[in-house]
């Protein structure tokens, strides 16, 4: 087993102690560009300066970059392709990449757990019709890796939860979760089914290997390949490989508007992020990707960047024209807690608007509102 | 078409005890000529009756047949007489000449000639490629659709991922292609026995399974739309026409089965003996991957073009034999990828490896590579996977969005040195509607053909730029339709 990957020692308070006025706040930039295009790289640019410039986080080391990549890589909303839809485009990607590498970056390393399969990362984003030779063009040493298994790794990485966790005590992940300096959560800005907005935080829920967390499973150990999603988070109706750290809590209620914002809460403290950064150029709205029902195509023309990924989810669901202190039984979360709320109390970062400095396009004159589109 | 009718069907089923209550008559009555009024209209010119099976009823079927005989004589149809005997075929054959019969179809000729046409039927697993008939059958084909069931007793017969596993003769057909060229396959499979009537689209499906692949199905219908044609019922009226549309179609586009398959991956191996299940399932399983591929006899290699060839897939657990081995050697040095189950390749070469998820020793051979599998080949789903990505889907020639249940052939011709036709036919397997299914094809093309049974014309498709290649948005796709286009560097 990997080294202790996340700061566990920094955490010694149960997560009821953080309170959302202690959770650190932080800027959050907001770009509009309404097309895939030169434009990205130029508002992407404007709104890294905004925060502060990428050098100081990022020169010399090695970034690893989670991108979402939902699904399988023949799924379409229509005709559309994945990426104007429900996968972050490779516009963004690309621009981000060469931003990265522009601002110093050593190595960057593109990662998704690519849906039930341990097939390179390079041919799932060929299946989609993307071409990964322009990410590896885009800055010096760009690399890839699916992180649904073990890869390149000879053990898994543990991640402990400060405080103890709300689901798992800890969790198993690819190395390139550990074997990095800078993590960075390249998002889709939309709505979820399960837990109401799937955004930089949720985006974290597919680090997770499925051959630990996923369907088939097996008991004991880790299985070679992945095989099937991460129902098991959902329904809680059958635990980790018992290699993996245990669950906190045998007897939670086996919702999944209850269990899939704790793990992704649980997630973003154990494996902090130090960069979120949401595509919403294009999307969907009603649903993360095209197996939900009543989904449709969206153009919200939106960019949003942080450096906290709570305080980076807060605004980007004021931009969708939600209210980010809602929570259970509140639109976008009807039938799940928030993970916000969540996130916040285990000291991630803060969701509340008045604690964030919002740079560039001002919420109000850039909001689209999903629920009306 | 099969056309059970007569004292020796009647027997048949009076022995299993599966004939149902007033379907005696039906039985009768299809053997009457006014049953072949059925046929007026249609594509359908031949028939296959039971003519000797080696009961007492043998005699009394082939004086029963006479009347339709001479009524399918006067309607321009062909009626072949099957001949289930061990022994003694030669009396049965005789008969069948003296009656007119245009041909006979029999499973044992024990290397005799008959005087009249012979169609020989096999079991799939052991057809004599070289000596069967031009026109020949097989048996034990499966019924194309949706595997719905996911066990049976304890035995999963699921596929290993999520992707529906789907029943076709596709595979087969495409090997016939390759070990028979020239010759014509009938596919002899009957529906499969359900409570309920099947629905309509499963029996075009079986057409369309059966010549998108390049051979026939010997149509067969269940006893219940049988049963449903003879009391006048039009929602079996309509399954009929839906089929006859089907088979018309494929009849009016037969230019289309001189058109090879397309692939820049060939798949070699004698596909005999040992080596059958293995390299059957392989072609199987690349073909539900939609890896457009060329199978390639062993011992052909050496005269196969290789030309547009990026990949060979070496089956067999036998090396190869000298000259193909320089062969592939050569291709391996100009760029090509040759995968195979051993090393067999230059000692100085030294294994290098690829990504972990694959399980191959990578020898770098001038431009080229050979990929050599760690443990050898053993599962057959494995070694499609890992051919696919061994190739690369950087290769693929044409890909499915929002795929499903669908599937896809893509062939093709040369007009000129530079110009080609090229074909992508896609099926459906459910019987279920297939919407938003976008066809991927690795050329840019502005526009393409839309061809569908039961509509006369083509529509004009417009394509949308995919770079490197183009989509095609389709139409919900009830069993079948097809994109037909030319151009340049397809």
């Amino acid at each position: 087993m990997g080294a202790i990957g996340a700061t566990a020692s920094a955490w010694l308070a149960s997560p009821a102690m953080f309170l959302a006025r202690t959770a650190p706040a932080s800027r959050v930039a907001v770009g509009m560009c309404h097309e895939y295009g030169r434009e990205v790289l130029e508002t992407l640019g404007s709104m890294f300066d905004q925060l502060g410039g990428l050098e100081g986080l990022v020169r010399g080391k090695t970034v690893a970059i989670k991108l979402n990549l939902t699904g399988d890589a023949t799924d379409r909303l229509g005709y559309l392709p994945a990426e104007i839809t429900h996968w972050v485009h490779p516009q963004v990607i690309g621009a981000t990449v060469h931003l990265l590498g522009k601002a110093g970056a050593q190595r960057i390393r593109l990662l998704e757990s690519a849906m039930a399969t341990s097939e390179p990362l390079e041919e799932f984003m060929l299946q989609a019709n993307w071409e990964p030779r322009d990410f590896l063009s885009a800055a010096p040493q760009v690399e890839f890796e699916n992180t649904n298994y073990l890869g390149y790794g000879k053990d898994y990485s543990r991640f402990w939860v400060p405080g103890g966790g709300l689901m798992f005590k800890g969790y198993d992940l690819n190395h390139s979760y550990e074997d990095c300096d800078v993590f960075v959560s390249l998002a889709k800005l939309k709505e979820h089914v399960t837990a109401g907005v799937t955004l930089s935080m949720k985006n974290c829920f597919g680090i997770t290997p499925c051959t630990i967390y996923g369907d088939g499973s097996p008991e004991d150990e880790p299985s070679l390949v992945p095989r099937g999603g991460r129902g098991p988070f959902h329904e809680m109706n059958r635990l980790p490989s018992k290699s993996a750290p245990p669950v906190v809590n045998a007897n939670a209620p086996k919702d999944p508007g209850y269990s899939v914002p704790r793990v992704v809460a649980d997630l973003v403290a154990a494996r902090p992020v130090h960069l979120a950064i949401i595509d919403g150029i294009h999307s969907m709205a009603g649903g993360e990707g095209p197996w939900c029902e009543r989904v449709r195509h969206v153009q919200p023309g939106l960019l949003v960047a942080g450096t906290n990924c709570v305080a980076t989810d807060a605004v980007a669901m004021a931009l969708m024209g939600f209210d980010p202190m809602a929570d259970r039984g509140t639109a976008p979360f009807e039938t799940c807690d928030s993970t916000l709320r969540l996130a916040e109390q285990l000291g991630v970062g803060t969701r509340d608007l008045n604690r964030i400095e919002v740079l560039g396009a001002p919420i109000d004159k850039a909001c689209f509102k999903f629920r009306q589109a | 078409m099969k056309w059970p009718c007569g004292p020796i069907e009647i027997a048949r089923r009076n022995k299993s005890g599966s004939i149902q209550a007033g379907f005696k008559e039906i039985l009768e009555a299809w053997g009457r000529p006014s049953a072949l009024e059925l046929l007026e209209g249609t594509p359908i010119n031949c028939l296959i009756v039971d003519w000797a099976y080696g009961g007492p009823e043998d005699s009394a079927q082939q004086q029963a047949l006479k009347p339709l005989l001479e009524a399918g004589r006067r309607l321009g149809i062909s009626i072949v007489g099957k001949i289930a005997l061990k022994e003694g075929e030669g009396a049965a054959v005789a008969a069948a000449r003296a009656a007119g019969l245009s041909a006979v179809m029999l499973e044992n000729t024990s290397g005799r000639s008959f005087d009249l046409p012979a169609i020989l039927q096999f079991p799939r697993d052991k057809i004599a490629w070289e000596t069967a008939s031009t026109v020949f059958s097989s048996r034990e084909n499966v019924w194309p659709g949706l595997g719905l069931e996911t066990m049976k007793g304890d035995t999963a017969i699921a596929g290993p991922t999520g992707i529906p596993w789907v029943n076709s003769n596709a595979w087969f057909s495409l090997l016939a292609g390759v070990l028979a060229p020239g010759k014509n396959l009938w596919l002899d499979f009957d529906p499969p026995d359900t409570s309920t009537a099947l629905h309509p689209a499963s029996y075009a499906l079986a057409i369309a399974d059966s010549r998108a692949y390049g051979s026939q199905w010997i149509v067969s219908l269940d006893d219940k739309l049988r049963a449903a044609l003879s009391r006048g019922d039009s929602q079996a009226k309509g399954a009929w026409d839906e089929m006859c549309e089907a088979i018309a179609f494929f009849e009016s586009h037969k230019d289309w089965d001189a058109f090879k398959s397309q692939g820049i991956l060939a798949v070699v191996s004698d596909f005999r003996g040992e080596n059958a299940y293995m390299s059957g399932e392989v072609l199987n399983l690349l073909n539900r991957r939609q890896v457009q591929f060329r199978i390639i006899e062993r011992s052909r290699l050496l005269s196969a073009p290789n030309q547009g060839l990026k990949a060979i897939l070496w089956l067999d657990k036998e090396a190869p034999g000298a000259e193909q081995h320089s062969q592939l050697l050569a291709f391996a040095r100009q760029g090509g990828l040759v995968i195979a189950a051993a090393y067999w390749g230059p000692r100085e070469a030294k294994p290098t490896k690829k990504d972990p998820s694959l399980h191959y020793q990578l020898y770098n051979v001038g431009k080229g590579q050979i990929a050599v599998a760690e443990q050898g080949f053993e599962d057959p789903y494995q070694v499609a996977v890992d051919t696919h990505l061994l190739v690369s889907r950087r290769n693929d020639v044409v890909r499915l969005y929002n795929p499903e249940t669908t599937n896809c052939h893509c062939s093709g011709e040369f007009i000129s040195p530079h110009h080609k036709t090229r074909l992508i036919q896609v099926l459906n397997y459910s019987s279920e509607p297939a919407d938003s299914v976008t066809v991927w094809v690795n050329g840019q093309v502005e526009s393409a053909r839309l061809w569908r049974p039961g509509i006369k014309d083509a529509r004009t498709l417009q394509g949308v730029a995919a770079s490197p290649g183009t989509d095609f948005g389709l139409p919900p796709i009830s069993v079948y339709c097809a994109l037909e286009f030319e151009g340049t560097n397809l």
